[in-house]
């Protein structure tokens, strides 16, 4: 019961009218058979009773020569023909019997019927006939006159069976007919039901954002409240996400006093105490970055590279004027990148920051694809490095020059992403000096988001 | 080198202020961003310390307000927002750099360090006016390669005439970024201090322009 209350609607629907087809198919085949057999009995009946009634007008008595006369011939010649399966018999049961020629030297059986009879009996050479038979009196004879009629029931059997074979084909015909109808019928009829789960599969993926409401009558009302129900859940999503933001976003500023006071303290005390502050620091970066990657769990694959950046580039171009600098960016407009658009914007935020620090006059953001990989590039003109610090900063997490901190940070998070994204870093010497920093990522990337 | 720190945090303001302080910085505090455009437009500092989460409107806004009054020191943005695109935003509103919440003072020194010395157009981090070097990260300060011992006070002063070389400063300028609001000295005062100075770095390094105020020179005038 269980597993059929868990069978699908499919299943159910086909197995439903599986057992209507098995049970009104067969009772209207033997209901159609019943029929069709009793009005062919009956139409062969009549004609055997049509015969009867001429056999009955051609038998005289010959009170003469006391014999029974036949004076007539049927116009049948198988009622010449021995055995041909088409009789007739007249007797008194007893010794006045006269009979076809085709009946030779066998005799019908006879009963003493007032009424007309038909019934059914073993004929010559155990044949299967069917009797008609009167009983009449005729003048000078005492006892009745036994008349019967007899045609073999082949013809008729033949007949009754070519039509229940006909009759069960088509029967078979027809519910292999109906079962696939029904089956074609269920699928289309579940159809919309396919399309909403594929729709609530890519709701899941994050390939869209809502459900399709374009569906029958009663889906489009059930999406619809779907719709909702996802609306909601973003709808907390994102408050739960700005919960835990402002928390950990609160807690910044009494962490950052905690830090100064505590830089204040004796060296044996100050130690453990740093520790300490740099575990709830992380533990606050850790579950603010949770929460940003929560907020963003409806990845829309890939982010348009030129829009993403927009704003990035407006504030460093203003920061680099500021300095004196001067940014150039060459990104394609209609470039498209499978990537989160705050990874984008940490990684090339990142490289312009470091690159704005070390330039003399320029810096310039790249960015082209290829075939199956995204080139980026940011160079600038500044002192750039020796090949010892190159590989030295590659290093994951090793802070290049420790007083300029924070150029060292940003690179280890430009390392983690690249290898989030399963691209690669690179250093190099730009033309005629300072540093290019080249960034390779697949076009197809394989990233790993959760956790980060 | 003065300063003016707009922090609402009062905790912060005061554990950043006495660090800053401690580097040999003159601080100012203000509250809100009212208050730190009051100060700006009267007194002059060096840099500006913002924090974005101010009760009176963000801080991007206050700073857009500065730079459209053509107010063009060096502002450093102290906020907890470390996203890419709140940073890129605060840059927008034309701030210099930005240090994120919780930070170590050694880079804010270090960032502070390098926006004034740009501001003042010099790229490197020891400055160097003839064989006189001052280094702008130690405070150390060396004479044709010979260490020289300054007091607190006379590093500050020296460390502005060396951002300023070779231009002049007048006395009220120097008494406005070596000296805090409320302990601004006469000129009498500043005169002493450069005077020991001389007496440490060579009589001539220093020269004074009468009605105009004094001038790092290059070399020992014979």
């Amino acid at each position: 019961m269980s597993r059929l209350s868990r069978a699908s609607i499919a299943t159910r629907l086909l197995l439903a009218s599986l057992l209507l087809i098995l049970l009104a198919l067969p009772l209207s085949g033997v209901a159609l058979a019943y029929h069709f057999r009793l009005s062919v009995t009956e139409a062969f009946d009549e004609r055997l009773d049509a015969l009867l009634k001429v056999v009955l007008a051609s038998v005289a008595y010959d009170p003469l020569e006391q014999v029974l006369q036949f004076d007539s011939t049927l116009g049948d010649p198988r009622f010449e023909q021995v055995f041909s399966g088409w009789y007739w018999q007249v007797s008194d049961g007893d010794s006045q019997v006269v009979t076809s020629r085709s009946l030779w030297d066998q005799r019908l059986p006879v009963t003493d019927q007032r009424q007309i009879s038909v019934r059914d009996e073993r004929g010559p050479r155990d044949s299967r006939l069917r009797v008609i038979e009167r009983d009449i009196r005729l003048a000078g004879i005492d006892a009745p006159l036994h008349v019967s009629v007899a045609l073999e029931r082949d013809e008729l059997d033949a007949e009754i069976r070519r039509f229940e074979q006909l009759l069960a084909a088509a029967l078979l015909g027809l519910g292999v007919l109906l079962l696939l109808a029904l089956a074609a019928q269920i699928r289309w009829g579940l159809a919309p039901l396919r399309r909403m789960r594929g729709n609530l599969q890519r709701v899941e993926a994050g390939d869209i954002e809502r459900l399709d409401t374009a569906l029958p009558a009663e889906l489009a009302q059930l999406a619809g409240a779907m719709n909702a129900v996802l609306d909601r859940d973003r709808r907390l999503i994102e408050r739960s996400r700005h919960t835990a933001g402002n928390l950990a976003h609160a807690l910044k500023t009494p962490l950052s006093v905690l830090r100064l006071k505590v830089a204040s303290l004796p060296k044996e005390t100050r130690e453990p105490l740093l520790i300490e502050l740099a575990r709830i620091d992380a533990a606050v970066r850790h579950h603010l970055a949770r929460a940003s990657a929560a907020g963003d769990s409806g990845w829309l694959g890939s982010v348009k590279v030129a829009e993403t950046l927009a704003p990035l580039l407006d504030g460093l171009t203003r920061l680099a004027q500021r300095r004196g600098l001067v940014l150039e960016s060459d990104i394609p407009a209609s470039l498209a990148l499978s990537m989160e658009a705050q990874d984008l914007q940490e990684l090339v935020g990142n490289l312009l920051d470091n690159a704005l620090r070390w330039a003399e006059r320029r810096v310039t953001l790249r960015i082209a694809c290829d075939a199956d990989q995204h080139r980026l590039q940011v160079s600038d003109d500044g002192p750039g490095m020796s090949t010892e610090q190159r590989s030295e900063a590659l290093m994951r997490g090793s802070r290049l020059d420790e007083r300029r901190s924070g150029s060292g940070l940003g690179l280890s998070i430009v390392a983690d992403l690249v290898a989030l994204y399963g691209g690669q870093l690179a250093l190099k010497q730009a033309s005629p000096h300072g540093l290019r920093v080249e960034v390779t990522l697949p076009a197809t990337p394989h990233a790993i988001r959760d956790p980060r | 080198m003065k300063l003016l720190l707009v922090e609402d945090d009062q905790a912060l303001a005061t554990a950043l202020g006495q660090a800053l302080r401690d580097a040999e910085w003159v601080v100012e505090h203000a509250a809100s961003g009212q208050g730190a455009d009051f100060l700006l437009n009267t007194e002059s500092y060096d840099a500006v310390i913002l924090d974005l989460g101010l009760p009176d409107g963000d801080g991007t806004r206050w700073l857009s307000e500065w730079r459209e009054a053509a107010i063009d020191l060096p502002v450093l943005i102290l906020t907890a927002r470390e996203r890419w695109a709140d940073k890129a935003a605060g840059f927008s509103a034309g701030a210099d750099d930005y240090v994120t919440k919780p930070f170590e003072t050694a880079e804010v020194l270090f960032r502070l360090r390098a926006l004034v010395r740009r501001s003042h157009g010099h790229a490197h981090p020891v400055l160097r006016v003839g064989e006189l070097a001052y280094d702008t990260h130690t405070h150390h300060v060396t004479l044709a390669g010979r260490p020289i011992a300054l007091t607190a006070q006379e590093c500050r002063l020296l460390g502005y005439l060396m951002h300023a070389a070779p231009r002049v400063v007048s006395r009220s300028e120097l008494a406005e970024h070596v000296y805090d609001r409320d302990h601004e000295p006469d000129s009498n005062v500043i005169d002493v201090q450069v005077s020991r100075l001389r007496r440490k770095l060579g009589v001539t390094r220093i020269a004074t322009l009468r009605g105009q105020g004094y001038r790092l020179v290059e070399g020992e005038a014979p």
